[in-house]
């Protein structure tokens, strides 16, 4: 887990390889990976993806592979035998990429602290591009975590509809 | 000889349900339990002796057995699901289940710290850098298979699992799962614990079944304290589990129809979920429900405002839910695609002895509601789904859904303004269990006290049976139908691995 080391401001730096607009038809995508917790960090960014939060039209996007992320999202108290998955899912990705952690846990243990299977949280370990400390957040404050990167705010949720039923 | 007849001949403790068997008589107990159907709760071990519990008309009845050189004869042979708490067992203590039938690790790949990180005298820890390695089953690799894989690191929102598949033909011919990513040692963490602390670590064991886990615990842990909480607690408890079920129910089936290509249904079931979390949530406290119960009552922000707050969130289902019922079942080509899937049968349950849902929509009539305090008047047998597909386990969760809604509905009046006060517990040097219908089935907690402390806890949840049945319906499915499939079995590596 020492050789992380997260660079996210390169993706808006002039003088990258990549430069990558910013915007909702440019989303910023988002590769997940529970790195052992209990799961509930996971299903708040799960509500993320639906009304009334519009997570998309923030412009940001959840992809399954971590070549095509731009950034590694983390949940969960980092035991050691995700750290090696971890480590394969930061090489696998494309630079310029960055780090966020979710949850108390993934920054540092939360509720599970270093132990004989728990290595506690990135805080310590590796540069975090973001956190978004709760137990566990809310979606709303990881939108509003997550839009901070662009200096703007999240649009407010409206009223929950379903519309669609 | 029966055996509950074999427990209840060995020598007393000073726990009344609890007997001490010598070896014989456990292996007694052991070929006893092969032509008895005695319900299998759970095997755990504490580093001198491991304990067998059972649930003979509801009612707990355990087995002790002295570990000799580190050894017990397996309960497996009798029971396919103790096969996990073997392997379990001899990760965290080194004690090892003579002719079990499975002894391959569960939990330790080579990567902690310290082996048998729970035995008197922990070993070194493993020298595994980099990615785990795991020995396959016997029954997985064969000529002629191509090897694939679902997860851990899946992109996906669910805690880390690694599924092994051997396929043929484009589909699956055998699967096997490694767990163990998700071990957080819980087990360790709860020893010595403050009671509250321990509670709230019970809340963290899989979220989604948050309260189940709570109110499990401080049941066991009045249970030891030979104390039970009032008439208003309870209702106030019967409130906040069916909310639990409600949502957790949602959220599952909505993720089956986005996995199902329903995206529209999945937006239905996340929409509802989320208008009644907006309307709990500022009363509970947590959204996810963690933290709400504390061992001899309960721990809400606004606790007074539960009454209305389950009127209100009948109001908002009393809208939307007819709705939802009827996109579900009219939304092209969702029904034909689940119906299709998934199929678990009555002599699969039977072997590995799940519950809860998917038991019920498989036409078994069990749910612990029935015999839950609290739900005396409130709950009543809903269940008709016979076939145990997928498309029955869906049906039977939204049927639940409406269900829970009209107990919440029912509660409501009976809560009115009370805060439920609560139970001052002395803490004495014993031992109790308490056990709830959570929302995918039983979750048990058997709880030892020592000098005001938790010593030690172990927590039965239906995700070890959950995991058996999976890997037995996988074969003759589609690689692409594992997500769905794990999905319909909430399939949570999180409460399995704890």
């Amino acid at each position: 887990m020492g050789l992380i080391r997260a660079v996210f401001d390169a993706a808006f730096k002039q003088d990258m390889r990549r430069m990558k607009p910013v915007g909702p038809r440019w989303p910023l995508l988002l590769f997940h990976v529970d790195t052992g917790g209990c799961g509930g960090c996971g299903m708040e960014l799960q509500a993320l993806r639906y009304a009334p939060y519009d997570m998309e039209g923030a412009g940001f996007g959840f992809v399954t592979s971590p070549r095509n992320a731009d950034v590694l999202l983390i949940t969960g108290a980092l035991t050691r035998a995700m750290a090696p998955v971890l480590e394969a899912a930061w090489q696998a990705m494309p630079t310029p990429k960055g780090l966020i952690a979710v949850g108390s846990c993934a920054l540092d243990g939360g509720m599970f602290p270093e132990n004989y299977t728990v290595l506690g949280g990135l805080e310590r370990r590796v540069s975090i591009d973001l956190k978004i400390p709760g137990c566990p957040p809310a979606p709303q404050d990881v939108l509003n975590g997550l839009c901070s990167l662009f200096g703007k705010q999240a649009v407010p949720p409206k009223e929950a509809e379903t519309s669609a039923v | 000889m029966n055996a509950a007849s074999h427990i209840w001949a060995g020598e007393e403790t000073e726990t009344p349900w609890r007997f001490r068997l010598q070896e014989m008589a456990w292996r007694d107990l052991v070929d006893a339990l092969k032509h008895d159907d005695l319900p299998f709760v759970g095997l755990w071990c504490d580093g001198t002796d491991v304990h067998a519990l059972f649930l003979p008309d509801g009612q707990p009845l355990a087995a002790t057995l002295a570990l000799e050189d580190g050894r017990y004869p397996a309960l497996s042979p009798a029971r396919d699901i103790s096969c996990l708490y073997e392997r379990r067992i001899y990760d965290l203590y080194g004690a090892e289940g003579m002719w079990a039938t499975d002894v391959r690790p569960l939990l330790d790949h080579d990567v902690w710290s310290s082996s048998t990180p729970l035995a008197e005298h922990p070993g070194a820890g493993g020298g595994q850098k980099g990615l785990i390695h795991f020995q396959p089953a016997e029954h997985m690799p064969q000529e002629g298979d191509m090897a694939d894989g679902w997860g851990p690191a899946t992109g996906g929102m669910e805690p880390p699992l690694h599924v092994a598949l051997a396929m043929q033909e484009g589909r699956i011919r055998a699967a096997e799962t490694v767990t163990g990513y998700a071990h957080r040692g819980m087990e360790l963490r709860w020893r010595n614990s403050r009671v509250e602390d321990a509670c709230k670590l019970s809340a963290r064991v899989a979220a989604g079944q948050s309260v189940a886990h709570q109110v499990a615990f401080c049941l066991a842990v009045e249970d030891a304290c030979k104390e039970q909480v009032g008439p208003e607690i309870r209702l106030l408890r019967v409130a906040l589990l069916e909310l639990e079920r409600i949502c957790h129910h949602l959220f599952l089936l909505a993720d089956m129809a986005r996995l199902a290509g329903a995206r529209l249904v999945a937006s239905g079931c996340m929409g509802l979920r989320e208008k009644l979390l907006q309307e709990a949530a500022p009363i509970t406290g947590s959204r996810l429900l963690m933290d709400v119960c504390v061992p001899g009552g309960l721990s809400l922000r606004h606790a007074t405002q539960m009454g209305d707050m389950c009127g209100r969130l009948c109001e908002v289902a009393e809208r939307d839910y007819p709705a939802l019922l009827a996109l579900w079942q009219e939304y092209p080509g969702l029904s034909m695609q689940l119906a299709g899937i998934g199929k678990v049968t009555a002599d699969l349950l039977e072997r590995v002895g799940l519950d809860g849902p998917t038991a019920r929509a498989a036409g078994w009539d069990c749910d612990g509601r029935r015999m839950m305090p609290g739900y005396e008047g409130i709950w009543r047998f809903t269940s008709g789904r016979q076939d145990g597909t997928a498309e029955d386990r869906a049906m039977l969760l939204l049927e639940e859904v409406g269900e829970s809604l009209r107990m919440l509905d029912e509660v409501a009046s009976r809560i009115g303004l009370t805060a439920g006060g609560s139970v001052q517990l002395s803490m004495q040097d014993s031992e109790g269990t308490g056990m709830v219908e959570g929302p995918w089935g039983g979750i048990l907690y058997w709880v030892r006290l020592k000098e005001g402390r938790v010593e030690q806890v172990f927590a039965r949840n239906p995700s070890s049976a959950a995991l058996l049945t999976f890997e037995a319906i996988l074969p003759g499915h589609q690689p692409d139908d594992v997500a769905l499939l794990a999905r319909s079995l909430d399939i949570n590596a999180a409460a399995l691995d704890q």
